[in-house]
């Protein structure tokens, strides 16, 4: 009888070692003890897009409200490398968990909120149940985290610290900790009315020289995925000085921008022509090889490519546009790097509709700026 | 023997318990304002007795006042004893929230969470939470303006999640979506219509499986999917768009009729009286009881337009609001028949509601106003201030009107 006990225990032990082995890279450090419930987490965690996946977290989650052996903790920690889409599948998961058992467990919360090597997306919920009715505790919380690796709660902290009067240097001390472009500006323009100036422009990284040309045709709104000759002649990179535009030959223009937004107004440049598209290229000059994030805000049809690959195209027009309002992940390489960006303008009559403009930055995945040698 | 008898007699008791608790919870579980403008979309309290005066700075007649987390646009559903809405948070408004409140005394039953996988772009006077959430009685669905969709039960536990952005990633418009879901025949009903990926999509209510897609319009429609039942009982899902109309069966997303048509892109439509009546053209009334290719044309009256709010009916009587211009229509030949000035309104962006006669509409500043509705005239009896923004439409169930403004969700009732 002993030795059939230990023997399952053995099996059952070794099955739980051998999934926890396969599961490690995604679940660590998770130890969910039930081979039903780590499989079961497994499929959360693990969760893309479509029908079979979103039925299999459907039975996965039944599975985990019944299972008894799964803690509110284990369910935070699973966040961790876990998929945009299996985080919020686990979100639900500790709200309910955390309903039935989280109050008796702030220890434990307020441990895993204050340990900055977990989900940042976890962290932040635990952040509001924890404070949630607490403005003292909120307070001294996001005092300590203007530099939190989570971005939701650097984003909150800086907030907080932006609603008392504040000198220079802790102006300056939220400005390097800044990343969303809305308090860059907001702590630039307390900095100006303390006399220091900014330039916010460089400050978030935006690019302000360009070559323009154009326009070409986009009457009807038609040419959008149209490859114009000088769009496969820069990704050629060979580029002509002339070309036939929409109605006569166009040349290449420098422009500088000198808006704090980066802003390339087009309108004003093309006289406010429509039904027309006008390709807009700069040169990066980054100091290594790296990861970035170009981001874009555009109001009219867009594509960007990046060293001929084509990493940004919305054909949307007139529905809104800000600061970010696109943002890829690229590799930059050591030296130049090749920037086109296609703009094109439809014929829209409306007074809303008659912007004509861009504005692209280069930064990294929070939100730094990365600037080109020599700015 | 006796221990197994025992177990039998226990079992029984037990699956008579689960029946009867099962029962009493799907009774218990009615919807008493399920979805925007509520029952059949008809933005009516029915027997609903409403204090035409409240608010300011007496607080008369409220109930309470539950503030909330982030901001919404949205509207408040009721299911029998919880009041739900959702509201968006944080960086970006990505923080995506659902919340119960206990109806009678507004405290904050269960929330749910998420966090925005899709474009939560909006313009300033909008918010992610734009959409009113839906119930079929035994689910919620809770659907924003980045096209994250999430069904919890009544508990507030998930029971299934999309990103309908992870699964069509140029879904989305960034000045704000804002059309609300329907559930029918256990089908939960988006109409997704933007530039990008633009369709309307069936969910199945329990697991979350796309049963249909059809792809639609590619321009910004800000309208909801309608609930209509056809003389014939079948309850069909009416949509419009900038381009057509149509009406489709929930669980295979057929298109039983379709009319080319250009509609209104903000407010929604809505039956009654075995018509169907349609923001196109001012108001367009089609005959329900004549289908086969779709309902024939009764009338049309571009005196009874609505810009943003949904027209609504009451007795013989069918409104409409264009800015600060209340309409009323005869709902069987749409002769106008008077219209009222909503003096110093601002902006109307909220649905009206009726109970007793009294037509419930706020202004985005959140003021009320009250309008007696008569055959003759509709006249202002009162113009109550809550002091916050609303934007979303009530819902009324009982003798009490729930409002959702832009912080915090509000009880009015008679004290």
């Amino acid at each position: 009888m002993l030795v059939r006990l230990k023997t399952r225990t053995f099996r059952r032990a070794a099955i739980f070692a051998v999934g926890f082995s396969i599961s490690a890279t995604i679940l660590d450090p998770v130890d969910v003890r039930a081979d039903g419930s780590l499989d079961s987490i497994k499929v959360l965690q693990k969760l893309t897009s479509g029908d079979d996946s979103t039925q299999a977290a459907s039975k996965a989650i039944t599975q985990l409200s019944k299972a008894s052996d799964v803690t509110l903790i284990q369910s935070l920690t699973a966040m961790k490398g876990a998929t945009p889409v299996g985080r919020n599948w686990l979100s639900g998961l500790a709200n309910s968990l955390y309903r039935k058992s989280g109050k008796s467990q702030t220890a434990e919360l307020t441990k895993f909120m204050e340990d900055a090597s977990q989900d940042g997306e976890a962290r932040y919920l635990v952040f509001q149940w924890l404070t949630t009715n607490n403005a003292l505790l909120r307070k001294e919380l996001l005092a300590k985290m203007n530099q939190d690796s989570s971005p939701e709660l650097r984003f909150l902290a800086i907030d907080e610290a932006m609603k008392v009067k504040l000198e220079n240097k802790d102006l300056s001390v939220l400005l390097d900790a800044a990343r969303h472009p809305s308090q860059v500006v907001s702590i630039i323009e307390k900095l100006k009315e303390l006399g220091v100036t900014i330039d916010q422009s460089k400050q978030l990284g935006f690019l302000p020289d360009w070559r323009l040309i154009g326009p070409f045709d986009n009457v009807g709104t038609v040419n959008f995925d149209k490859a114009f000759q000088v769009e496969t002649d820069w990704a050629r990179g060979a580029t002509k000085d002339e070309y036939q535009g929409k109605t006569e030959a166009v040349t290449w223009k420098p422009h500088t921008t000198a808006a704090p937004d980066g802003v390339v107004d087009l309108a004003e440049l093309y006289n406010k022509e429509k039904g027309c598209i006008i390709y807009a290229a700069a040169e990066f000059d980054s100091e290594k090889d790296q990861d970035a994030e170009i981001r874009l805000g555009c109001i009219n049809g867009n594509k960007i490519w990046v060293n001929g690959k084509l990493v940004i195209s919305n054909e949307v027009y007139h529905t809104g546009t800000q600061i970010d309002q696109y943002a890829e992940p690229i590799r930059l390489k050591a030296g130049k790097n090749q920037i086109l960006v296609k703009v094109c303008q439809n014929e829209q009559k409306e007074q809303w509709a008659q912007d004509y403009k861009f504005q692209v930055r280069i930064c990294d995945a929070t939100g730094k700026a990365i600037l080109t040698e020599g700015r | 023997m006796r221990l197994n008898m025992h177990k039998f007699y226990k079992s029984s008791w037990f699956a008579f318990g689960l029946t009867v608790a099962t029962l009493s919870q799907q009774m218990t579980a009615k919807a008493d304002w399920p979805m925007f403008r509520g029952p059949n979309a008809g933005s009516v309290g029915i027997d609903s007795k409403l204090p035409t005066k409240f608010g300011g700075e007496a607080k008369e007649n409220i109930a309470w006042r539950t503030e909330l987390p982030g901001r919404s646009v949205g509207g408040v559903i009721v299911v029998g004893d919880q009041a739900i809405t959702t509201s968006s948070s944080g960086m970006d408004q990505r923080r995506l929230h659902l919340i119960s409140v206990n109806s009678k005394d507004g405290t904050i039953r269960w929330q749910q969470e998420f966090v925005a996988r899709g474009r939560p772009f909006c313009h300033p006077t909008s918010a992610n939470a734009a959409p009113t959430p839906a119930s079929d009685g035994k689910h919620v669905f809770a659907f924003y303006s980045s096209n994250d969709i999430a069904c919890v039960d009544l508990e507030g536990n998930l029971v299934w999640y999309r990103s309908l952005s992870t699964d069509f990633p140029k879904a989305g418009n960034d000045v704000g979506m804002s059309s609300s879901p329907v559930v029918l025949d256990g089908v939960c009903v988006v109409q997704i219509e933007c530039q990008g990926d633009s369709f309307a999509a069936g969910l199945n209510a329990e697991d979350g499986k796309v049963l249909w897609k059809l792809d639609r319009p590619k321009q910004a429609n800000w309208s909801s999917p309608t609930i209509v039942k056809m003389l014939d009982g079948q309850q069909v899902i009416v949509m419009q768009s900038s381009e057509d109309l149509l009406a489709v069966e929930p669980k295979s997303g057929k298109i039983l009729w379709k009319k080319e048509l250009r509609c209104s892109t903000i407010p929604s439509s809505f039956a009654a009286e075995g018509k169907l009546f349609v923001p196109a053209g001012g108001l367009t009334a089609f005959d329900l009881s004549s289908v086969g290719t779709g309902p024939s044309k009764l009338w049309d009256n571009n005196k009874l337009s609505s810009n943003a709010c949904s027209p609504l009916v009451v007795g013989k009587n069918v409104y409409t609001i264009s800015r600060t211009v209340l309409a009323c229509g005869d709902l069987f030949s749409g002769e106008s028949k008077w219209q009222t000035r909503l003096a110093d309104a601002k902006s109307i962006w909220s649905s009206p509601v009726v109970a007793a006669n009294n037509l419930y509409v706020f202004s985005d500043d959140g003021r009320c106003f009250v309008v007696e509705l008569g055959d003759k005239e509709g006249k202002v009896v009162a113009t109550n201030e809550l002091g916050e923004a609303v934007l979303g439409s009530p819902a009324v169930s009982g003798n009490a009107m729930y409002v959702r403004g832009v912080s915090s969700l509000w009880k009015i009732a008679e004290k």
